[in-house]
C-alpha cells in the first residue's frame, strides 16, 4: 500500500516542473505540455484524496478536467496553427506586435 | 439648533432654481441655430432672476433657520434625502449666481462665434450646479453638484480658452478632484461616526471627538483650499482665469471660488469647531501670506487678466482671515466681501472681456490712454478699480473694513499686515488704470477703438448698481446675513466648548 | 419513455436559462451551415431573442430557490443577478458586434454561437454550488472567448491576442485547479457549503489551507485582471476584434467577480481575515498599475485595458472590505462598469472603417466637430468612467468606497479616491482631443441602428443610475442576502 504523502509529492513535483516550464520556456508546443503537467499534477492529486477518503467525487473531477484539457489542446492546436501560417514562427517571444 | 423650515410658498422655489436652467439647457440640445440659442440661454437665466425676486422678497432675515425648505426621499438604503434650503448664509449667492450667469451670456454674446449652443448648454448646466451647491442641505446632495459643476467649468476653459486652454483645463480640474476626492472619504468618515446620516442639520449637532474632527477638518480643507483658492493651492486659479473666456472667469472669480469660503461657513466650521479653532492660528497665517503675496504678485503681472486673478488671491485672503477670526465681526465681513469680490471682480473681468473683443490682446502694455477713445469704458473701468481698492462709499470698503475689524479682534498684528495688503492692492490697481487709461495712446491699433455698446452697458449696470448700493447702505446685507452668521458664531463656541468633553467621554468609553 | 421525457425536463427546470442559450447556440452553429454566409445579421437578431427569452426566465425563475443537482448548481438571488449582468453584457456584445464584423469581414454565425456559450458558461459560474461547476462554467467561457479573441483568422495580432489569452488561462486554470485539489482533499468534499461547514471546525493556521487559498486567489486574479496577473490584458484587448474586447472587459470580468464573491465572502468567510488583507494588497497594486501604466498610452483599446485593471482594483476594494455592504458594492460596481465600459467600446467600435483602424487616440481628435450625438456620448461614457457625478459611475465607486470606510479601511478608500483622480488625466485626455483639438480630416463614422440601440441603453442606464441609483441600489442589496 503506497502512502499518500508519496502522491501529494509526486503531484507537487509534477505541478513545480509545470510551473517553472511554462516561465522558462519558449517553443509554445512545450509551454502548452507543460500546462498539461499541472493538469495532470491536479489530476493525481483528486485521484489520491478520493482513494483516501473513499469519496468519488474526486474521480468525477479528474473526468471532467481531462475531457476539458482536450477541448483546450483542441483550440490551442487550432490558435498555434493560425499563427505559424501567417507568422511563420511557434516561438512565443516571438509573437511582439503589440507593446507597450 | 437650526430647523428646515418648510417652503411656504405655492411653488418649490429652490427646486426650481435648480431645475429651470438644466431644462433650459435639455432644450438647447434640440436647438440647431446659434442665434436662437443664445436668445433661450438668456431667457431661462433671465426667469432665473426672475426666481430670485420671491426668494429675496420672502426670505425672512430675523432668523437662522433654514427656509424654503424641501425634503424628499432620494436614496433611502443610504439615508440620503433630497433636501435645500437656505438661510442668511447662502441666499445671496443664490441671488449672485442668478445675476452673474446672465451677465456672463451677455458678455458672450458676440465673443462666442463657435460652438454657440454647446456653450450655453454648459453655461446653464454650471448654472444649474452652483445653485445646487449653494441650496443643499444633504452632504451627499452637496457633493453630486460641487463636482458635477467641475464638468462644464473644464469644458468652458478647454473649448473656448487662450492658446494655453489645455493646461489650464486640465490642472484645474485636476487640482479640485484631489481635494474633493479627499473629502469624499471624509464625508463617509463623517457618515459612518454620526450613526449614518448625510444630514446637514443633523450632523451640525452631532458632537465628533476632537482627534476625529482634526482629520475630517483636514479632509474638507484640502477640497475647499483648492476652491477658494488659499495661499500655496493657487497655483491653478492664474492660468485658468487667464485661458477662460469672458464668461468663464466671471463665473469662476464671481462664484465658483467662493464655494470653498461658503464650504468653510457651512460645513467645517458647524461640524468641526474644535478643530477650527486648533487650525486657525496657521489658516490666519496663510491668509495673510496669501493677502501679501497675491499683492506682491498683482504688481509683476504685464497681463491684464492675471493681475486680476492674483487681486483674486489676495482677496479671498481677507475672507478667509475674517472666517476664521471666529467672530460676528470677521465673519459678517468675510461674507459681505465673498459678495463684493464676486461683484467687483466679476465687473473687472467684464471690463476685460469688452476691452479684448476689441483688441484680442490682454497686455496692459497694449493699451496705454484709451481713456480718451472709449470715455464710457474708462469711467466704467475707474467705478470697478475703485470699489476694488475698497474707496469708502463703494461696496469694497465697507467689507474690508469689518474684516479688519474682527481680525483686529483676534490678533492685532494680523489686522495689521492685512491693512499693508490694502494699501498694496490700491498700489497695483491704480497703477493699472494708469497705465490702461491715462497718457497718450501709444498703440496705433487703439486708434479707432469702440466704446461700450448698449448691450455691454446693460450688462455692466446692475454690477455698478451693486457697488454703490451696497457701498451706502451696507445694512440690507447685513440684515439679510446677521441671525445666521451669530447663530454660527454662537454654535462654533458652544460646541467647541463641548467638544473635550465629548472625547473624554468616548475616551472613557474605549477604556473599559 | 413519454413520462421519463417530462421527468428530465422537470428536473431541468433550474437551468433552463443555460439550457435556451446553448440550444440557441448550437441551432445558431446549424443554421449558419445552411445558410453559407448569408443573413448573418438574421443570426445575431435570432441570438438575442435567444437572450431575452433566457432572461425572462431568469426572472421568472426568481422564484425558486434553492441547491439543485446534488447541490452543483446554486439558484439564489445572487447569482439571478449576475446572470441579468451577463444577458445585458452579451446583448450589448452582439449589438455593438454586428456592424464591425461587416467590416472586418469575419461576419460568421459561429460569432454568436460562441457569445452564447460564452454566457451559458458565465451563468454556470454565477450560480455554481461546487468547485466543479466552478471550473466547468469557467472553462465553458474561457473556450469560447479565446476562440473569440482569435477571430480574425488572417490577422496575426488577433491570432497572437487569441494564444497569449489561451495560455495565459489555461495556466491559471492549472493553478486553480491544483489549488482546487488541495481543498479537495482537506475538507473531503468539493461542494462551497460543505467546505465553509468544514472550515468552521478546522484549523484555520494550516499551511496547506493557506496555499490552496492562495492558489484559488491568484487564478481569479487572472481571470479579473488584478496586478500581478494583468500581462495579458492590454495585448489580449489591443489585438482581439474591438467587439470582443468590449465584451471581455465586462462579461468574463463581471463572471470572475461573481466567483471571487462567492468563494471569498462565502465559502472561505471562516479565512477572511488573511483574505482580506491579501485582497487589499492586490486591489492598491491594481489600481496602481491599472491607472498609472494607462496615462501614457496611445492606443484606445490599450488605455482601456488599463483602465479595465484599474476599475477590477476598485471593485477588489469592495471584495476586500467584505461582509453584506463591501459584497453589494461590488455588484453595483461589475453593473455600472460593465454598462459604461461597453458604451464607451461603441464609440471607439464606431471610428472602424474599412482603411482606418480608429484606434489610436489621435483619431478622436476634432470628433466634437465632426460626430456631435458620438463626441456627447463618448464624453459622458468617460465622466462616467472617471467617477464624476451625475454619472453611475460616480454612484459605485461611492459604494465601494463607503464600504470600504464602513470595514474601517480608510486608508485604503484614501488611496482608491486619489488614484481614481489620477485616472481623470488620461480619461480627460480623450476629451480634450475630442472637443479641443481641430479634426485632422473629415470623416463620417460607421452608424447602424443596432448599435445606436446599444449606444442608446448604455448611455441611458448611465445616466438613470447616476441620477437615481435608488431601484438598481435595493435589488445589489437584496441579492446579496442570500451570499452571506
Amino acid at each position: 500500500m503506497i502512502p499518500l504523502s508519496w502522491y501529494v509529492l509526486l503531484s507537487a513535483a509534477l505541478f513545480t516542473i509545470g510551473v517553472v516550464g511554462v516561465l522558462t520556456r519558449r517553443n509554445v508546443f512545450i509551454i502548452l505540455m507543460s500546462i498539461e503537467l499541472m493538469l495532470n499534477a491536479a489530476n493525481i492529486n483528486l485521484v489520491a484524496f478520493s482513494h483516501y477518503l473513499q469519496n468519488l467525487t474526486g474521480q468525477i473531477f479528474v473526468i471532467f478536467v481531462i475531457t476539458v484539457a482536450a477541448a483546450e489542446a483542441a483550440v490551442a492546436l487550432a490558435l498555434i496553427i493560425l499563427l505559424a501560417r501567417n507568422r511563420g514562427t511557434v516561438y512565443v517571444d516571438e509573437f511582439n506586435i503589440m507593446k507597450g | 439648533m437650526l430647523e428646515l423650515i418648510p417652503n411656504q410658498l405655492g411653488f418649490p422655489l429652490l427646486s426650481l432654481m435648480i431645475f429651470v436652467p438644466l431644462a433650459g439647457a435639455v432644450i438647447l440640445l434640440a436647438v440647431r441655430d446659434a442665434r436662437a440659442a443664445r436668445w433661450i440661454a438668456l431667457l431661462f437665466s433671465i426667469a432665473e432672476i426672475g426666481l430670485s425676486v420671491p426668494l429675496l422678497a420672502n426670505f425672512d432675515g430675523s432668523i437662522a433657520h433654514m427656509q424654503f425648505g424641501e425634503s424628499l426621499p432620494w436614496i433611502k438604503d443610504w439615508h440620503i434625502n433630497y433636501r435645500i434650503g437656505v438661510d442668511g448664509i447662502s441666499v445671496l449667492f443664490v441671488g449672485l449666481t442668478a445675476l452673474l450667469t446672465t451677465i456672463s451670456i451677455m458678455v458672450s454674446w458676440t465673443a462666442i462665434q463657435d460652438r454657440v449652443r454647446e456653450f450655453m448648454i454648459a453655461v446653464l448646466f454650471l448654472e444649474a450646479g452652483m445653485i445646487g451647491v449653494f441650496v443643499a442641505l444633504d452632504l451627499f446632495l452637496f457633493y453630486i453638484f460641487w463636482e458635477a459643476m467641475l464638468i462644464p467649468m473644464y469644458l468652458l476653459i478647454g473649448v473656448w480658452g487662450g492658446p494655453n486652454r489645455l493646461y489650464a483645463a486640465i490642472k484645474f480640474f485636476l487640482y479640485t478632484l484631489v481635494g474633493s476626492v479627499l473629502m469624499l472619504v471624509a464625508i463617509l468618515a463623517v457618515y459612518f461616526s454620526a450613526g449614518g446620516t448625510f444630514d446637514v442639520l443633523a450632523l451640525m449637532n452631532h458632537p465628533f471627538g476632537h482627534t476625529f474632527q482634526m482629520w475630517a477638518f483636514a479632509a474638507f480643507f484640502a477640497a475647499f483650499a483648492v476652491k477658494v483658492p488659499m495661499f500655496p493651492f493657487h497655483t491653478w486659479l492664474p492660468d485658468a482665469h487667464v485661458e477662460a473666456p469672458t464668461a468663464g472667469s466671471i463665473i469662476l472669480a464671481g462664484i465658483l471660488i467662493k464655494m470653498g469660503a461658503y464650504g468653510f461657513l457651512r460645513f467645517s466650521l458647524p461640524f468641526f469647531p474644535s478643530a477650527a479653532i486648533s487650525w486657525t492660528p496657521a489658516i490666519m497665517t496663510l491668509s495673510v501670506v496669501a493677502i501679501i503675496y497675491g499683492a506682491y504678485m498683482a504688481f509683476a503681472q504685464t497681463d491684464f487678466k492675471k493681475l486680476i486673478a492674483y487681486s483674486s488671491v489676495s482677496h479671498m485672503g481677507f475672507v478667509t482671515l475674517g472666517i476664521f477670526a471666529l467672530n460676528s465681526q470677521g465673519v459678517e465681513g468675510g461674507l459681505l466681501q465673498m459678495i463684493n469680490h464676486g461683484v467687483s471682480t466679476g465687473a473687472l473681468f467684464l471690463a476685460v472681456g469688452v476691452i479684448y473683443e476689441r483688441t484680442h490682446t490682454r497686455m496692459i502694455a497694449d493699451y496705454g490712454g484709451i481713456a480718451a477713445k472709449v470715455p464710457v469704458y474708462a469711467a466704467y473701468l475707474l467705478i470697478i478699480t475703485l470699489s476694488s481698492i475698497g474707496l469708502p462709499g463703494t461696496n469694497g470698503f465697507v467689507g474690508e473694513f469689518t474684516i479688519l475689524l474682527g481680525a483686529f479682534q483676534y490678533k492685532a498684528v494680523y489686522a495689521v499686515i492685512a491693512s499693508l495688503g490694502i494699501i498694496l492692492g490700491a498700489g497695483y490697481m491704480l497703477w493699472l488704470y494708469q497705465r490702461v487709461a491715462f497718457g497718450t495712446v501709444t498703440n496705433p491699433h487703439n486708434e479707432h477703438l469702440q466704446d461700450m455698446n448698449l448691450r455691454e452697458i446693460a450688462a455692466a449696470l446692475p454690477l455698478l448698481v451693486l457697488v454703490f448700493g451696497v457701498g451706502l447702505y451696507p445694512n440690507a446685507a447685513f440684515q439679510v446675513m446677521h441671525a445666521s452668521t451669530e447663530n454660527l458664531i454662537k454654535h462654533v463656541q458652544a460646541k467647541a466648548a463641548l467638544a473635550p468633553v465629548a472625547a473624554q467621554a468616548a475616551n472613557a468609553l474605549l477604556g473599559q | 419513455m413519454l413520462t421519463s421525457v417530462q421527468e428530465i425536463l422537470k428536473q431541468l427546470v433550474p437551468i433552463y436559462p443555460e439550457f435556451v442559450l446553448i440550444a440557441f447556440a448550437l441551432s445558431v452553429l446549424v443554421v449558419d451551415m445552411f445558410l453559407n454566409g448569408r443573413y448573418t445579421h438574421l443570426l445575431g437578431w435570432y441570438s438575442l431573442i435567444g437572450i431575452v427569452i433566457a432572461a425572462s426566465m431568469t426572472i421568472i425563475l426568481g422564484g425558486v430557490q434553492g441547491a439543485f443537482f446534488s447541490g452543483t448548481v446554486l439558484l439564489d438571488p445572487f447569482s439571478q443577478f449576475f446572470k441579468l449582468v451577463f444577458y445585458l453584457a452579451c446583448g450589448l456584445g452582439i449589438l455593438i458586434a454586428m456592424k464591425y464584423l461587416d467590416i472586418e469581414d469575419i461576419h460568421r454565425g459561429e460569432y454568436y454561437a460562441l457569445m452564447l456559450f460564452a454566457t451559458a458558461g458565465m451563468m454556470l459560474m454565477a450560480s455554481a454550488g461546487d468547485l466543479i461547476t466552478i471550473y466547468l462554467g469557467l472553462e465553458l467561457m474561457a473556450l469560447s472567448i479565446y476562440v473569440l479573441a482569435g477571430f480574425m483568422r488572417k490577422d496575426s495580432r488577433s491570432n497572437e491576442a487569441g494564444i497569449k489569452y489561451l495560455l495565459l488561462g489555461a495556466f491559471s486554470s492549472g493553478i486553480m485547479l491544483y489549488g482546487m485539489s488541495l481543498l479537495y482533499g482537506l475538507a473531503g468534499t468539493t461542494n462551497l457549503d460543505g467546505i465553509l461547514a468544514f472550515l468552521r471546525t478546522a484549523d484555520l493556521k494550516n499551511p496547506v489551507l493557506f496555499l490552496s487559498m492562495v492558489m484559488l486567489m491568484v487564478s481569479f486574479g487572472f481571470k479579473v485582471a488584478a496586478v500581478p496577473f494583468h500581462m495579458w490584458v492590454p495585448d489580449v484587448y489591443e489585438g482581439a476584434p474591438t467587439s470582443v474586447t468590449a465584451f471581455m472587459s465586462a462579461g468574463p470580468k463581471v463572471a470572475g467577480f461573481a466567483v471571487l464573491l462567492r468563494v471569498f465572502t462565502h465559502t472561505l468567510d471562516p479565512l477572511h481575515a488573511d483574505i482580506s488583507l491579501l485582497l487589499s494588497g492586490l486591489a492598491v497594486l491594481t489600481m496602481a498599475v491599472g491607472n498609472v501604466m494607462a496615462l501614457s498610452q496611445t492606443n484606445i483599446k490599450r488605455m482601456l485595458a488599463y483602465s479595465s485593471i484599474a476599475h477590477a482594483g476598485y471593485a477588489l476594494v469592495g471584495v476586500a472590505a467584505g461582509g453584506q455592504e463591501g459584497a453589494a458594492s461590488v455588484m453595483l460596481y461589475v453593473l455600472i462598469y460593465a454598462v459604461m465600459n461597453m458604451g464607451a467600446f461603441g464609440v471607439v467600435i464606431m471610428l472602424r472603417k474599412a482603411g482606418m483602424r480608429g484606434e489610436e487616440i489621435s483619431d478622436f481628435a476634432g470628433l466634437g466637430k465632426t460626430n456631435k450625438t458620438a463626441a456627447f456620448l463618448m464624453l459622458i461614457f468617460l465622466f462616467s468612467l472617471t467617477g464624476i457625478p451625475p454619472m453611475a459611475g460616480f454612484v459605485g465607486k461611492f459604494y465601494i468606497f463607503k464600504s470600504a470606510v464602513q470595514a474601517g479601511m480608510i486608508w485604503l478608500a484614501i488611496v482608491g479616491v486619489l488614484f481614481s483622480a489620477i485616472s481623470a488625466y488620461f480619461y480627460l485626455r480623450v476629451i480634450m482631443l475630442m472637443y479641443m483639438y481641430d479634426p485632422k480630416e473629415e470623416f463620417g463614422l460607421v452608424q447602424s441602428p443596432a448599435l445606436a440601440l446599444a449606444l442608446a441603453i448604455s448611455v441611458t442606464a448611465v445616466i438613470v443610475i447616476g441620477v437615481y441609483p435608488t431601484p438598481v441600489l435595493e435589488f445589489a442589496r437584496a441579492s446579496v442576502a442570500g451570499l452571506l
